[in-house]
């Protein structure tokens, strides 16, 4: 017998329910894995203790790629550390989201005419937020912190669901930069 | 020290006493260069390596495209005598090769692979040289050398962001980028008396 109370609900939206639950406490609980490339990483010890104190926004930091949320890519990434970076992406659990500090995830910055370094980050991986500045003040970076809560919130922080779409054109793009993505060096042979 | 010799006149009088030097540098009171020729550089780094320069600090590479040479530096370092020797010696460009200095310096196993994989230099005897270290799948000539192009590679290789003027001058005041243009046209005009 149906209840006259409540109008039950179809799969999509007990589906949508859930993940807004989910999205609520994924948002206040952030944990971040670092993958400090570049110098923008000195902008996170003063965001991460007392002087802007990230966790009071609850987000901390996490060891392991496969038990973090947020990938923070801070700086320049060479070919080397871009193939590193593609493999612990794809390690991450679902959902998983990116921030990119600094101009140089966004087109290069003062590296753009290097061999060595890639210009734009999202062309290989998807970039949810990116925090511009070379270097971004750590102001800037808690404000793409709390912009990254209102993405998920909003339910637009949707880069891993791209990264399914178009695994195609991401890998196409990668293949272009690297040659190819697998990693084949003294340590892993 | 013992006697009044100063560390670097008693290298200098070392290393010159047993090898032709083609040159001798005094950089200053810690650093001395001896540039020698290519036979000499094993049995000199062993005469130093048994004088007390125990460590090889660094191995690189200077590019001389106009003189069609490759400069290797070696670098070694005492820990009792202050004095960092550099023993510099020239390869031919086209055939870069010298043989490894592994036995005298294990060390130098990675910076000689670091030197063949930005210079393109062979080091025979070491085993390792041709591993790729840095650059990993590199599909170019050896990027450190000079007649090698960062930004062409970068350009053909590298997505750009592009930009496009999505702004308008709503004051519709001219801009000053072209006003700017167009006074120095005018000045190249007059320059040709009128002429086009």
């Amino acid at each position: 017998m149906l209840s006259t109370k409540f109008s039950p609900m179809s799969k999509e939206e007990v589906d949508r329910k859930w993940w807004e639950i989910g999205d609520f406490f994924r948002r206040n609980s952030l944990w971040m894995l670092m993958y400090c490339t570049g110098c923008c990483a000195i902008e996170l010890p003063p965001a991460m203790t007392s002087a802007y104190d990230m966790e009071r926004l609850g987000m901390g930091p996490m060891a392991t790629p496969r038990q973090a949320d947020v990938l923070l890519v801070t700086g320049y990434l060479s070919l080397k550390t871009l193939r590193r970076l593609i493999y612990t992406y794809e390690q991450m659990s679902e959902p998983k989201y990116i921030v990119g500090f600094g101009s140089c995830t966004i087109n290069g910055g003062i590296y753009h005419d290097s061999h060595a370094v890639i210009n734009q980050l999202n062309k290989y991986i998807p970039v949810d937020v990116f925090v511009a500045g070379c270097m971004p003040n750590t102001e800037a970076v808690m404000n793409g912190f709390v912009d990254l809560m209102d993405l998920i919130k909003n339910k637009k922080a949707n880069g891993w669901k791209d990264y399914h779409e178009r695994y195609e054109w991401y890998l196409a793009n990668q293949k272009a930069a690297l040659g190819e993505v697998r990693v084949h060096d003294e340590f892993h042979e | 020290m013992t006697n009044s010799m100063s560390n670097t006149e008693f290298v200098t009088n070392l290393v010159e006493s047993k090898f032709k030097v083609l040159s001798t540098e005094v950089l200053d009171k810690y650093q001395v260069s001896f540039e020698v020729k290519k036979e000499d550089v094993h049995s000199l780094l062993s005469l130093l390596k048994t004088s007390g320069w125990i460590q090889l600090s660094y191995l690189s590479a200077v590019d001389w495209p106009n003189d069609n040479e490759f400069e290797l530096v070696y670098i070694v370092f005492n820990w009792d005598k202050a004095v960092h020797i550099q023993i510099r010696c020239r390869l031919d460009r086209e055939t870069a090769s010298m043989n490894s200095i592994l036995p005298i310096f294990p060390g130098c196993k990675y910076y000689e692979r670091e030197a063949h994989e930005f210079f393109g230099i062979k080091f025979p005897g070491n085993p390792d040289h041709e591993k790729q270290l840095i650059l990993e799948e590199w599909d170019d000539i050896p990027p450190l050398r000079k007649d090698f192009d960062p930004r062409a590679y970068s350009d053909r290789k590298f997505s750009k962001m592009e930009y496009k003027n999505d702004f308008v001058n709503k004051n519709g005041e001219v801009s000053k980028q072209d006003a700017r243009t167009k006074r120095y046209d005018d000045i190249d005009k007059l320059r040709t008396g009128g002429k086009k």
